[in-house]
Protein backbone atom coordinates (compact mmCIF):
# COMPACT_ATOMS: atom_id res chain seq x y z
CA UNK A 1 0.00 0.00 0.00
CA UNK A 2 1.00 3.56 -1.04
CA UNK A 3 1.09 6.23 1.94
CA UNK A 4 -1.62 6.53 4.41
CA UNK A 5 -4.03 8.98 5.92
CA UNK A 6 -2.26 10.52 8.99
CA UNK A 7 -5.20 10.50 11.54
CA UNK A 8 -5.81 13.19 13.80
CA UNK A 9 -7.32 12.96 17.24
CA UNK A 10 -9.99 12.66 18.57
CA UNK A 11 -9.83 9.67 16.30
CA UNK A 12 -9.23 6.78 19.77
CA UNK A 13 -6.50 4.81 18.18
CA UNK A 14 -4.25 7.44 18.67
CA UNK A 15 -5.45 7.07 23.25
CA UNK A 16 -5.01 3.24 22.80
CA UNK A 17 -1.92 1.53 24.01
CA UNK A 18 -0.58 -0.28 21.36
CA UNK A 19 -0.20 -4.22 21.48
CA UNK A 20 3.12 -5.80 20.99
CA UNK A 21 4.19 -7.59 17.92
CA UNK A 22 4.14 -11.05 18.37
CA UNK A 23 5.39 -12.57 15.32
CA UNK A 24 7.23 -10.55 12.80
CA UNK A 25 5.69 -11.63 9.49
CA UNK A 26 5.02 -10.32 5.83
CA UNK A 27 2.40 -8.51 7.69
CA UNK A 28 4.69 -6.76 9.34
CA UNK A 29 6.99 -5.86 7.34
CA UNK A 30 4.30 -4.51 4.75
CA UNK A 31 3.08 -2.05 7.96
CA UNK A 32 6.83 -0.86 8.29
CA UNK A 33 6.63 -0.17 4.37
CA UNK A 34 3.34 1.68 4.64
CA UNK A 35 5.26 3.83 7.55
CA UNK A 36 8.25 4.46 5.65
CA UNK A 37 5.73 5.51 2.79
CA UNK A 38 3.91 7.69 4.67
CA UNK A 39 7.03 9.51 6.60
CA UNK A 40 8.19 10.29 2.96
CA UNK A 41 5.15 11.53 1.63
CA UNK A 42 4.74 14.08 4.86
CA UNK A 43 6.61 17.32 3.98
CA UNK A 44 9.82 17.21 6.52
CA UNK A 45 8.43 14.44 8.11
CA UNK A 46 10.76 12.52 11.03
CA UNK A 47 8.61 9.54 12.60
CA UNK A 48 5.20 8.37 11.79
CA UNK A 49 4.05 5.22 14.53
CA UNK A 50 1.85 2.64 13.41
CA UNK A 51 -1.29 4.03 15.41
CA UNK A 52 -1.43 7.59 13.50
CA UNK A 53 -2.08 5.61 10.28
CA UNK A 54 -4.64 3.18 12.24
CA UNK A 55 -3.10 0.07 13.26
CA UNK A 56 -3.06 -0.36 17.05
CA UNK A 57 0.69 -2.37 16.69
CA UNK A 58 4.17 -1.41 18.50
CA UNK A 59 5.56 -0.40 15.55
CA UNK A 60 7.51 3.07 14.29
CA UNK A 61 9.58 4.55 11.95
CA UNK A 62 12.15 7.32 12.67
CA UNK A 63 14.55 9.07 10.06
CA UNK A 64 15.71 12.42 10.93
CA UNK A 65 19.02 12.61 8.37
CA UNK A 66 17.13 15.07 6.26
CA UNK A 67 16.08 17.03 9.17
CA UNK A 68 18.43 20.39 9.42
CA UNK A 69 18.17 19.58 13.54
CA UNK A 70 19.11 15.99 13.00
CA UNK A 71 21.61 15.94 9.72
CA UNK A 72 24.73 15.79 12.01
CA UNK A 73 23.73 13.55 14.44
CA UNK A 74 21.53 10.23 13.48
CA UNK A 75 21.30 6.81 12.52
CA UNK A 76 20.22 6.66 9.29
CA UNK A 77 16.42 5.04 8.97
CA UNK A 78 15.42 3.26 11.79
CA UNK A 79 12.19 0.53 11.79
CA UNK A 80 11.46 -0.43 15.16
CA UNK A 81 9.31 -3.25 15.89
CA UNK A 82 8.55 -3.09 20.06
CA UNK A 83 10.94 -0.66 20.94
CA UNK A 84 12.19 -0.09 24.65
CA UNK A 85 13.82 2.48 26.08
CA UNK A 86 16.24 1.29 28.40
CA UNK A 87 18.02 3.63 29.39
CA UNK A 88 17.85 7.77 29.27
CA UNK A 89 19.93 10.68 30.67
CA UNK A 90 19.53 14.49 30.69
CA UNK A 91 16.58 16.58 30.01
CA UNK A 92 16.07 19.14 27.59
CA UNK A 93 12.98 21.11 26.34
CA UNK A 94 12.13 21.56 22.57
CA UNK A 95 8.56 23.04 21.14
CA UNK A 96 6.57 20.59 19.29
CA UNK A 97 3.90 19.67 16.98
CA UNK A 98 2.46 16.82 15.68
CA UNK A 99 0.91 15.46 12.73
CA UNK A 100 -2.08 14.27 14.40
CA UNK A 101 -2.91 17.29 16.90
CA UNK A 102 -2.60 19.63 14.00
CA UNK A 103 -2.24 23.42 14.71
CA UNK A 104 -0.96 23.34 17.90
CA UNK A 105 2.82 23.07 19.92
CA UNK A 106 4.00 23.25 23.11
CA UNK A 107 6.97 22.83 25.43
CA UNK A 108 7.72 19.26 26.33
CA UNK A 109 10.70 18.31 28.05
CA UNK A 110 12.52 14.94 27.11
CA UNK A 111 15.08 13.08 28.06
CA UNK A 112 18.79 14.36 25.95
CA UNK A 113 19.66 10.66 25.47
CA UNK A 114 18.47 7.36 25.32
CA UNK A 115 19.32 3.37 24.65
CA UNK A 116 16.90 1.65 22.62
CA UNK A 117 16.22 -1.65 22.05
CA UNK A 118 14.01 -3.02 19.13
CA UNK A 119 13.99 -5.45 16.67
CA UNK A 120 14.26 -4.88 13.37
CA UNK A 121 11.89 -5.59 9.64
CA UNK A 122 14.16 -8.81 9.21
CA UNK A 123 13.68 -10.10 13.65
CA UNK A 124 17.07 -9.36 14.33
CA UNK A 125 17.42 -7.28 17.98
CA UNK A 126 19.36 -3.94 17.92
CA UNK A 127 20.11 -1.43 20.36
CA UNK A 128 21.33 2.32 19.47
CA UNK A 129 22.51 5.39 21.73
CA UNK A 130 20.54 7.87 20.37
CA UNK A 131 21.09 11.77 21.66
CA UNK A 132 19.85 14.92 20.37
CA UNK A 133 17.20 15.66 18.15
CA UNK A 134 16.84 11.81 17.20
CA UNK A 135 16.41 10.70 20.64
CA UNK A 136 13.48 13.55 20.83
CA UNK A 137 11.41 12.56 17.74
CA UNK A 138 12.33 8.43 19.24
CA UNK A 139 10.36 9.01 22.35
CA UNK A 140 7.60 11.16 20.40
CA UNK A 141 6.84 8.33 18.40
CA UNK A 142 7.21 5.99 21.08
CA UNK A 143 4.74 8.14 23.40
CA UNK A 144 2.05 7.70 20.26
CA UNK A 145 2.92 3.59 20.54
CA UNK A 146 1.32 3.94 24.25
CA UNK A 147 -1.24 6.17 23.31
CA UNK A 148 0.31 9.61 24.65
CA UNK A 149 0.41 12.25 22.80
CA UNK A 150 2.55 15.46 23.32
CA UNK A 151 -0.36 17.34 24.59
CA UNK A 152 -0.03 15.20 27.71
CA UNK A 153 3.46 16.04 28.45
CA UNK A 154 3.18 19.63 27.52
CA UNK A 155 4.73 21.60 30.26
CA UNK A 156 3.91 25.48 29.60
CA UNK A 157 2.25 26.85 26.37
CA UNK A 158 3.59 30.39 27.35
CA UNK A 159 6.76 31.96 28.45
CA UNK A 160 6.03 31.45 32.83
CA UNK A 161 8.07 33.83 34.98
CA UNK A 162 7.63 33.96 38.22
CA UNK A 163 3.95 33.24 37.84
CA UNK A 164 2.91 31.67 41.24
CA UNK A 165 4.61 34.55 43.10
CA UNK A 166 2.01 36.27 45.26
CA UNK A 167 1.74 40.26 45.53
CA UNK A 168 0.75 42.23 48.45
CA UNK B 1 -23.10 41.98 -2.98
CA UNK B 2 -21.00 41.50 -0.69
CA UNK B 3 -19.74 37.99 0.66
CA UNK B 4 -21.26 37.67 3.90
CA UNK B 5 -19.27 35.08 6.35
CA UNK B 6 -21.58 32.33 8.04
CA UNK B 7 -19.86 32.79 11.32
CA UNK B 8 -19.85 36.07 13.29
CA UNK B 9 -16.61 36.77 15.42
CA UNK B 10 -16.14 39.26 18.37
CA UNK B 11 -12.74 40.02 20.39
CA UNK B 12 -13.66 39.57 24.32
CA UNK B 13 -11.29 41.52 26.78
CA UNK B 14 -12.10 41.40 30.50
CA UNK B 15 -9.67 42.83 33.15
CA UNK B 16 -10.46 43.21 36.74
CA UNK B 17 -8.82 41.99 40.46
CA UNK B 18 -8.09 38.67 40.60
CA UNK B 19 -10.75 36.21 42.64
CA UNK B 20 -12.23 33.23 42.07
CA UNK B 21 -15.10 32.14 39.66
CA UNK B 22 -13.89 34.54 36.96
CA UNK B 23 -13.44 32.50 34.38
CA UNK B 24 -16.44 30.49 34.56
CA UNK B 25 -18.31 33.36 35.27
CA UNK B 26 -17.99 34.19 31.97
CA UNK B 27 -17.59 30.70 30.28
CA UNK B 28 -21.39 30.56 31.73
CA UNK B 29 -22.68 33.63 29.53
CA UNK B 30 -20.80 32.28 26.09
CA UNK B 31 -22.15 28.70 26.47
CA UNK B 32 -25.56 29.97 27.49
CA UNK B 33 -25.27 32.45 24.17
CA UNK B 34 -24.09 29.62 21.96
CA UNK B 35 -20.49 31.25 21.85
CA UNK B 36 -17.83 29.32 21.00
CA UNK B 37 -14.47 30.09 22.37
CA UNK B 38 -11.95 29.65 19.35
CA UNK B 39 -8.57 31.18 20.88
CA UNK B 40 -8.04 32.52 24.51
CA UNK B 41 -6.01 33.74 26.55
CA UNK B 42 -5.88 34.45 30.08
CA UNK B 43 -3.72 35.80 32.84
CA UNK B 44 -2.87 36.64 36.00
CA UNK B 45 -1.22 40.41 35.69
CA UNK B 46 0.14 41.43 39.16
CA UNK B 47 -3.25 41.45 41.23
CA UNK B 48 -5.40 41.24 37.97
CA UNK B 49 -7.01 38.82 35.94
CA UNK B 50 -6.76 39.14 32.44
CA UNK B 51 -9.18 37.42 29.72
CA UNK B 52 -8.53 37.95 26.09
CA UNK B 53 -10.73 35.62 23.75
CA UNK B 54 -11.81 35.44 20.30
CA UNK B 55 -15.66 34.21 20.63
CA UNK B 56 -17.64 33.16 17.85
CA UNK B 57 -21.18 32.52 16.90
CA UNK B 58 -23.32 31.73 14.02
CA UNK B 59 -25.21 34.12 12.15
CA UNK B 60 -27.48 35.79 13.03
CA UNK B 61 -26.23 37.14 16.42
CA UNK B 62 -26.67 40.45 18.35
CA UNK B 63 -23.34 42.05 19.40
CA UNK B 64 -25.66 44.09 21.87
CA UNK B 65 -26.75 41.21 23.55
CA UNK B 66 -23.65 39.39 23.64
CA UNK B 67 -22.13 42.41 25.37
CA UNK B 68 -25.35 43.14 27.59
CA UNK B 69 -25.12 39.58 29.23
CA UNK B 70 -20.93 39.90 29.47
CA UNK B 71 -21.81 43.39 31.32
CA UNK B 72 -23.90 41.83 33.38
CA UNK B 73 -21.47 39.38 34.90
CA UNK B 74 -18.54 41.94 34.53
CA UNK B 75 -20.20 44.26 36.97
CA UNK B 76 -21.10 41.41 39.45
CA UNK B 77 -17.21 40.77 39.36
CA UNK B 78 -16.07 43.91 39.39
CA UNK B 79 -14.00 43.95 35.67
CA UNK B 80 -13.96 46.24 33.17
CA UNK B 81 -15.15 44.94 29.92
CA UNK B 82 -14.49 44.95 26.12
CA UNK B 83 -15.97 44.14 23.25
CA UNK B 84 -15.52 44.31 19.49
CA UNK B 85 -16.73 43.10 16.07
CA UNK B 86 -13.74 41.42 13.89
CA UNK B 87 -14.05 41.38 10.25
CA UNK B 88 -13.80 38.45 8.03
CA UNK B 89 -10.68 39.19 6.93
CA UNK B 90 -9.29 39.91 10.26
CA UNK B 91 -10.01 35.96 10.92
CA UNK B 92 -7.05 33.73 9.44
CA UNK B 93 -4.64 31.91 10.86
CA UNK B 94 -0.94 33.31 10.04
CA UNK B 95 0.73 30.45 8.60
CA UNK B 96 4.18 31.26 8.57
CA UNK B 97 6.98 30.08 7.65
CA UNK B 98 9.41 32.25 9.33
CA UNK B 99 11.93 31.27 11.86
CA UNK B 100 10.06 31.60 15.83
CA UNK B 101 12.78 33.12 18.19
CA UNK B 102 12.69 33.37 21.80
CA UNK B 103 14.00 37.17 22.59
CA UNK B 104 14.99 37.44 26.25
CA UNK B 105 16.43 40.92 27.55
CA UNK B 106 16.54 41.54 31.22
CA UNK B 107 18.39 44.35 33.84
CA UNK B 108 18.34 46.69 35.90
CA UNK B 109 14.86 48.13 35.82
CA UNK B 110 14.81 51.71 33.53
CA UNK B 111 12.21 53.73 31.74
CA UNK B 112 12.36 53.08 27.82
CA UNK B 113 13.32 48.94 27.41
CA UNK B 114 10.10 47.99 26.29
CA UNK B 115 9.31 50.79 24.13
CA UNK B 116 13.44 50.60 22.78
CA UNK B 117 13.84 47.28 22.08
CA UNK B 118 10.50 46.68 20.53
CA UNK B 119 11.06 49.76 18.06
CA UNK B 120 14.40 48.15 17.23
CA UNK B 121 12.82 45.00 16.17
CA UNK B 122 10.25 46.68 14.24
CA UNK B 123 12.56 48.72 12.49
CA UNK B 124 14.23 44.96 11.45
CA UNK B 125 11.05 43.23 9.94
CA UNK B 126 10.74 41.16 13.23
CA UNK B 127 6.73 40.47 14.19
CA UNK B 128 6.12 39.74 18.14
CA UNK B 129 3.98 36.96 18.71
CA UNK B 130 4.17 37.01 22.46
CA UNK B 131 5.40 39.54 24.70
CA UNK B 132 5.40 39.03 28.24
CA UNK B 133 7.55 41.20 30.90
CA UNK B 134 7.80 40.79 34.62
CA UNK B 135 9.35 43.35 37.37
CA UNK B 136 11.34 41.30 39.59
CA UNK B 137 14.09 41.47 42.09
CA UNK B 138 13.72 44.02 45.26
CA UNK B 139 12.69 47.61 45.53
CA UNK B 140 16.48 48.77 45.57
CA UNK B 141 17.62 46.62 43.27
CA UNK B 142 14.48 46.29 40.26
CA UNK B 143 15.42 44.02 37.62
CA UNK B 144 13.42 44.04 34.43
CA UNK B 145 12.40 40.61 32.49
CA UNK B 146 10.92 40.70 29.03
CA UNK B 147 10.50 37.86 26.84
CA UNK B 148 9.37 37.63 23.86
CA UNK B 149 8.11 35.35 20.93
CA UNK B 150 8.68 36.69 17.69
CA UNK B 151 8.65 35.62 13.71
CA UNK B 152 12.15 37.03 12.38
CA UNK B 153 12.29 37.48 8.73
CA UNK B 154 13.40 35.42 6.02
CA UNK B 155 16.99 35.64 5.74
CA UNK B 156 18.01 36.67 9.49
CA UNK B 157 19.62 34.41 11.58
CA UNK B 158 18.83 34.38 15.78
CA UNK B 159 22.91 35.44 15.83
CA UNK B 160 22.55 38.31 13.33
CA UNK B 161 19.34 39.43 15.37
CA UNK B 162 21.36 39.53 18.21
CA UNK B 163 24.27 41.28 16.87
CA UNK B 164 22.15 43.63 15.76
CA UNK B 165 20.68 44.23 18.91
CA UNK B 166 24.40 44.66 20.30
CA UNK B 167 24.01 48.80 20.68
CA UNK B 168 21.38 48.52 22.14
CA UNK B 169 22.17 45.81 24.65
CA UNK B 170 25.57 48.21 25.73
CA UNK B 171 23.74 51.29 25.56
CA UNK B 172 21.04 50.04 27.90
CA UNK B 173 22.89 47.77 29.67
CA UNK B 174 21.06 44.91 29.33
CA UNK B 175 21.57 41.18 28.76
CA UNK B 176 20.04 40.23 25.31
CA UNK B 177 19.74 36.82 23.86
CA UNK B 178 18.09 35.53 20.89
CA UNK B 179 17.60 32.06 20.49
CA UNK B 180 15.19 29.36 18.26
CA UNK B 181 12.33 28.22 19.40
CA UNK B 182 10.61 27.29 15.93
CA UNK B 183 8.38 24.13 17.08
CA UNK B 184 9.26 20.35 15.38
CA UNK B 185 6.69 18.78 13.72
CA UNK B 186 6.85 15.22 14.89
Amino acid sequence: MPNQPILRYPHPVLKKVCNRVVRIDATIQSLVDDLLDTMHAGPGSVGVAAPQIGVSLRVCVVDVSNSRHGRDNHHGQLCMINPEIVARDGLAVMREGCMSVPDYTGDVERATAITVRFSEPDGSPREIEASGFEAVAIQHEMDHLDGILFLDRIMSIKTGLFRRKSYA
Amino acid sequence: MTNQPETLHYAVSVVGKDRTGIVAGIAEVLFRLGCNIADSSCTMLAGEFAMILIVSHPRPFSKTKLHDELKSVCDTLGMSLAVRTLHADEVVRKETSDEICMISVYGADQPGIVYRVTRELAALGVNIMDLNTKLIGTPEEPVYVMMLEAAIPEGQTPEGLEALLGNLKKELSVEIGVRIITPVAF
